[in-house]
């Protein structure tokens, strides 16, 4: 069995408008008082025929194959999924609900070491639309836009080695005015790389981690917000060049790995939601403030990285996430509020500074960003079709 | 405000207030009248989650009408023996005249919403959301489009554990943000900040205002979370605290508050029409207001630090003096019943209640006074610590009136240098205007205000 994250069956994220039509438009979707259908599969068969008018439906779906296994319902003339369980458990019985709409379904087994096999095409009658499927994104979809990362990040990586082997210099050299300036190059050119957890390994931890576990005195604690803190609580010159030139060569180090590595399908889809909920958490509420006060500008990095992401899996989006251009729009929105704190001296409102209706307006704007970004990486996870067999 | 509003009820007002509970408390964990309403709402609270997946794009599309009975009374099982729901469509919000539920939230929002489209838009997420969360019912399954459209925390069917979900408006949202000034309630101003308050502006005010009861905070919070991600972008919240209400102890229907005092003894008898319509709620016709506002009712919150140990260590004799009343059975100094009025003919000087004692203050029960009633809720909050190791622990103060300069201000105007207020500290909440019910499943909240 593959590994993948598990993938909840879902509406996309509920805009506004959207609930508010359907309450006027009265008639509603709701449980059905049909019976269960019982689907049992094994390694031979991916279960029996079965009937059910349109409505909600569960099938309680028994794995008696000999190893764990993901069950789709599909749409058997695209492979279009109505809906998933993932690592079925041999010998358990697992529920399966959805809305089933006039058309035709089939059940899909992927036993795990076994071939998927398909079940018997069944047809729901009537005109009734039910839950909608979606065409599952597969690895061949993603490999060349993990290619396509690689070498933008790459890009990336090798401007940020020239801006902190700058800032270093600037350090190195006692002119810690112009260091400051630099520092918040080279750190915005960072956080528009669109890092998330465990992207870059061990490396995000040293050149951007925070002083959270080890306390700002500690000599563990290294990388952009050690120096910021240094740069902006009167540490001196001789303090920080070891500070600067430690994360200089950590940039020069990973920009040394990441020429080696391939770019993970499930991270790509994953960083395109994870970057603004991680601005939200930490830049938003001014917690990675550590003197500069320009958070404002992390979170705007973090939109321009998103904003990257997002087009980057646009082809596949398209014509699988009508909220797309939404998503687009809040960018677009929180990008605006955001450079309007953007100072005509280069510096950056602080959130600690910002009335509090201003606040209220970005915080606002970002959390329904992540709210609409949140299906793409259940869209955009990667699937094995019968196709790829 | 600590132990009691305006005085004035009976204890048969006071059965009347039980009858009046709509299943949030009178008739907890009993199949009343609020089954039939769950039934009911089932079907549209499906509908509105099945639409939620339409706005998003997901390719949902509403199936025709003809829901099945038999769905319905699946789903009744699974609630039964639980507490019914709070029928949420009427002429007034279904959720102001309940006895407190034993838990409650209470969040202050900003609008975020960026025009008056979108404004309007919001209210009736916030309705149809209502709609859903207060009678209850299954969030629907929906493809591999996301994430789930329900946090799953009350398990796979929403209960309704007598959900009641109170929405109101604040004066600032009728700045020139969405075209409102003209439709701004009479009455509705900035809170005043009292002599005797220390008011902290993060934790005052809103331009809007919801209150979230249930018989447990596990359903308070379900909802709060799904009216939170049904909304981001439109609102955001403000401030927040939750409260809950105190078993009455040893028997009967009043709660004691956190001075151990039997609080909200009387108020208005929410099912004497007459009083509720001289005292709670704003009439038609009412001179200077817009005409939407009818049927809502001025909502007053007032979140009030209690400093107990400081209390704790007063003689029980100056606590009741202070109060007015018993500690252990409730009733006036000057009577034997807790629902006995008080009879300051006879005490004049106030020999047996004090002059300044809180039930005299706050209700001195004279013709001049009886139009300042006001209809009172609270509840408990309970949160850390403060600097030097006592208790944040207090009340979330709620009153519902039809004028707050004649009802509430006139009141804590009379309370304003009353002994106790050495005993408490104010430091937030807001006005607010709760708006009309929402009639029908075609209607909103705010339907008129925005026509």
């Amino acid at each position: 069995m593959r590994t993948r994250r598990l993938i909840a069956a879902a509406a996309a994220s509920t805009a506004l408008a959207g609930a508010v039509t359907a309450c006027s438009s009265g008639a509603p979707a709701q449980p059905s008082a049909a019976a269960d259908t019982v689907i049992t599969f094994t390694d031979a068969a991916c279960g029996g025929t079965w009937h059910a008018g349109p409505g909600w439906h569960t099938f309680q779906v028994s794995n008696q194959a000999s190893a764990g296994a993901e069950v789709d319902l599909t749409n058997p003339a695209n492979g279009a999924i109505y809906a998933e369980l993932e690592n079925t458990g041999p010998g358990t019985t697992v529920p399966m609900s959805l809305d089933l709409g006039s058309g035709n379904y089939a059940f899909v087994c992927e036993i795990n070491e076994v071939d998927p096999i398909a079940g018997p095409t069944v047809t729901v009658s009537g005109h009734v639309k039910g839950t909608p499927a979606i065409l599952p994104v597969t690895y061949d979809e993603l490999y060349p836009l993990c290619k396509a990362d690689q070498q933008e990040t790459l890009a990336g990586i090798t401007e940020l080695a020239k801006e902190t082997t700058v800032l270093a210099e600037d350090v190195g050299s006692g002119n810690l005015t112009q260091a400051k300036r630099d520092w918040l190059t080279a750190h915005l050119q960072y956080e528009t790389l669109g890092v998330a957890y465990s992207s870059f390994a061990q490396y995000d931890g040293e050149i951007d981690g925070r002083a959270d576990a080890t306390g700002v005195n500690s000599p563990q604690w290294t990388g952009f917000y050690r120096l910021e803190y240094g740069l902006w609580h009167g540490q001196s010159a001789s303090e920080l060049t070891p500070v600067a030139n430690t994360l200089n060569t950590d940039v020069d180090q990973l920009l040394a790995w990441w020429r080696t590595q391939e770019v993970d399908p499930l991270d790509l889809v994953r960083r395109a939601h994870e970057v603004l909920e991680n601005a939200l958490q930490f830049q938003l509420t001014g917690h990675d403030d550590y003197g500069s006060g320009t958070t404002l500008a992390t979170t705007l990095a973090n939109v321009t990285a998103t904003r990257y992401l997002v087009s980057l899996l646009r082809p596949l989006l398209a014509s699988r996430y009508p909220g797309l251009s939404s998503v687009y729009s809040g960018l677009d929105q929180l990008r605006a509020l955001l450079e309007k704190e953007h100072l005509p001296n280069g510096s950056w409102v602080p959130v600690s500074a910002l009335p509090s209706s201003t606040r209220a307006e970005i915080d606002a704007a970002c959390s329904q960003v992540v709210q609409e970004l949140a299906p793409i990486p259940s869209i955009a996870d990667p699937r094995y079709t019968l196709h790829d067999f | 405000m600590i132990s009691e509003s305006a005085d004035g009820s009976t204890p048969a007002d006071e059965a009347g207030r039980e009858e009046g509970n709509g299943g949030s408390a009178g008739s907890a964990r009993s199949s009343g009248p609020g089954r039939r309403s769950f039934l009911r709402g089932l079907a549209v609270g499906g509908g509105v989650v099945a639409g939620g997946a339409v706005g998003a794009g997901a390719g949902y599309s509403l199936r025709g009408p003809g829901a099945p009975d038999p769905a319905a009374a699946l789903n009744a099982q699974m609630v039964d023996g639980l507490v019914s729901a709070v029928p949420f469509h009427g002429e007034h919000q279904t959720g102001i005249t309940p006895a407190p539920a034993p838990a409650t939230s209470v969040v202050s929002f900003t609008a975020t919403a960026d025009t008056r489209a979108d404004l309007i838009s919001l209210f009736q997420t916030i309705t149809d959301r209502a709609r859903f969360l207060t009678v209850g019912g299954t969030p629907p399954p929906v493809g591999i489009g996301g994430p789930p459209s329900d946090s799953g925390m009350l398990g796979p069917t929403v209960v309704p554990d007598g959900l009641t979900i109170t929405f109101g408006v604040g004066s600032t949202l009728f700045d020139d943000r969405y075209g409102l000034a003209s439709a701004a309630p009479a009455r509705l101003t900035q809170m005043k900040s009292f002599p005797n308050d220390d008011l902290d502006p993060a934790q005052c005010g809103g331009d809007l205002i919801m209150q979230f009861s249930a018989w447990d905070e596990d359903v308070v919070l379900h909802a709060l979370r799904d009216i939170k991600t049904n909304t981001q972008g439109g609102m955001q919240p403000n401030w927040r605290i939750a409260g809950f209400a105190s078993p009455a102890r040893p028997t009967g229907t009043v709660p004691r508050n956190l001075f151990g005092f039997m609080d909200g003894i009387s108020n208005p008898a929410v099912t004497d029409a007459t009083q509720m319509n001289d005292l709670v709620w704003v009439q038609p016709g009412a001179p200077g207001e817009p005409a939407w506002t009818a049927g809502g009712s001025y909502m007053v919150v007032r979140l009030i630090r209690m400093l107990t140990e400081f209390w704790d260590r007063v003689d029980i004799y100056e606590q009741q003096l202070m109060i007015g009343r018993y500690r252990t059975s409730g009733y006036p100094l000057d009577a034997d019943g807790i629902y006995a009025a008080p009879d300051y003919s006879t005490d004049p000087t106030g020999d047996v209640i004090p002059m300044n004692a809180h039930i005299r203050l706050a209700n001195p029960r004279t013709p001049e006074t009886a139009s300042s009633r006001i209809m009172r809720r609270g509840w408990n909050y309970n949160r850390g610590l403060d600097e030097v190791g006592d208790l944040d622990i207090g009340l979330v103060f709620t009153c519902f009136q039809q004028d707050i300069q004649r009802q509430f201000e006139a009141t804590q105007t009379r309370l304003i240098n009353e002994p106790m207020i050495d005993y408490i500290s104010p430091f937030g909440g807001g006005y607010f205007l709760a708006l009309p019910g929402v009639r029908d499943s075609s209607d909103y909240f705010g339907r008129a205000m925005f026509a």
